[in-house]
């Protein structure tokens, strides 16, 4: 196995991994939309009515984004709009932290409940770097598995 | 390639309309849309307080708030130290009385959480958030 092709697997594992992660992130929140709807309002810059709506909306994106990536049908689109969830998620943790709320980001559900500040960040950070490696350097390794 | 991206991402986003709507619609009557406390676990300060004896009231709020100034006779228990509070305050329940637990005030969301662990860790059924919290408290105690 040469080199380009070894390289054309490592991002397709990587593409496997982060789409496993949105659609276990999805799914998590699916199942409990309410607990969701509390750890959006726990942010405090919604109101409710909007935080309850998105809380049916958004892990039915990322599930479909995540397989877009899983199953590289739309899979820019599904890269851009994971891209620009995690942005906001990220810019929405620290502007929490920075107005002293003490918040659980529900991200993954009942496994996430306990997780500090730090731990979510660095996740975050790490996911969020992942889906831009993703977008600006694998078009070059495309490959089906 | 970006107009592609765009496309592809307007597609997935009207897609992720339909099964959210279909979730909407089964647990419409199991989620407050309005309000994140459903109207029946809501109590007015007039009306919490015509139960006289017969309701505990809790103050959700830090213990620095507690110690400035609470509702008479109202058990401090907020997440901060919930297992030692809890362990205080449950010698004083009994079945026939109903809990009114309050924060600060209408935008608070402490007194809501800790309503939601007395229902689901002590298994309380009549546990109510009051309404305003302190701070309607305090405007109808002028």
């Amino acid at each position: 196995m040469g080199e380009e092709e070894q390289m054309r697997y490592a991002w397709r594992v990587v593409d496997l991994i982060v789409g496993g992660i949105f659609v276990y992130a999805g799914v998590s929140k699916v199942l409990d939309p309410v607990q969701f709807a509390n750890d959006i309002d726990n942010y405090k810059t919604l109101p409710w009515f909007v935080s309850v709506r998105l809380a049916f909306y958004l892990p039915w994106l990322e599930i479909l984004c995540g397989l877009a990536v899983i199953s590289r049908f739309f899979y820019r689109g599904g890269l851009s709009i994971l891209t620009a969830l995690l942005a906001v998620f990220i810019s929405a943790t620290v502007a929490a932290k920075m107005r002293g709320l003490d918040i659980t980001c529900g991200c993954f559900g009942h496994v996430s409940k306990n997780w500090n500040f730090s731990t979510h960040l660095v996740l975050d950070f790490a996911i969020f770097a992942a889906v831009l490696a993703l977008s600006f350097g694998n078009s070059r390794h495309r490959v089906e598995l | 390639m970006k107009l592609r991206a765009v496309r592809e991402g307007l597609i997935l986003i009207a897609l992720a309309f339909l099964p959210a709507i279909g979730e909407g619609i089964y647990f419409r009557d199991k989620v407050s849309w309005q309000s994140p406390i459903p109207a029946s676990e809501l109590v007015t300060v007039d009306r919490a307080r015509s139960w006289g004896d017969s309701a505990i009231w809790v103050d959700a709020r830090p213990d620095e708030e507690y110690s400035r100034d609470h509702v008479p006779g109202a058990f401090s228990l907020n997440e901060d130290h919930w297992s030692e509070l809890l362990a205080r305050f449950l010698p004083h329940l009994s079945p026939d009385k109903k809990v009114v637990v309050y924060c600060s005030a209408e935008s608070c969301n402490a007194a809501r959480d800790v309503a939601k662990r007395l229902r689901d860790e002590a298994q309380l059924k009549d546990v109510f958030v009051l309404q305003g919290g302190w701070e309607e408290w305090v405007k109808k105690s002028k």
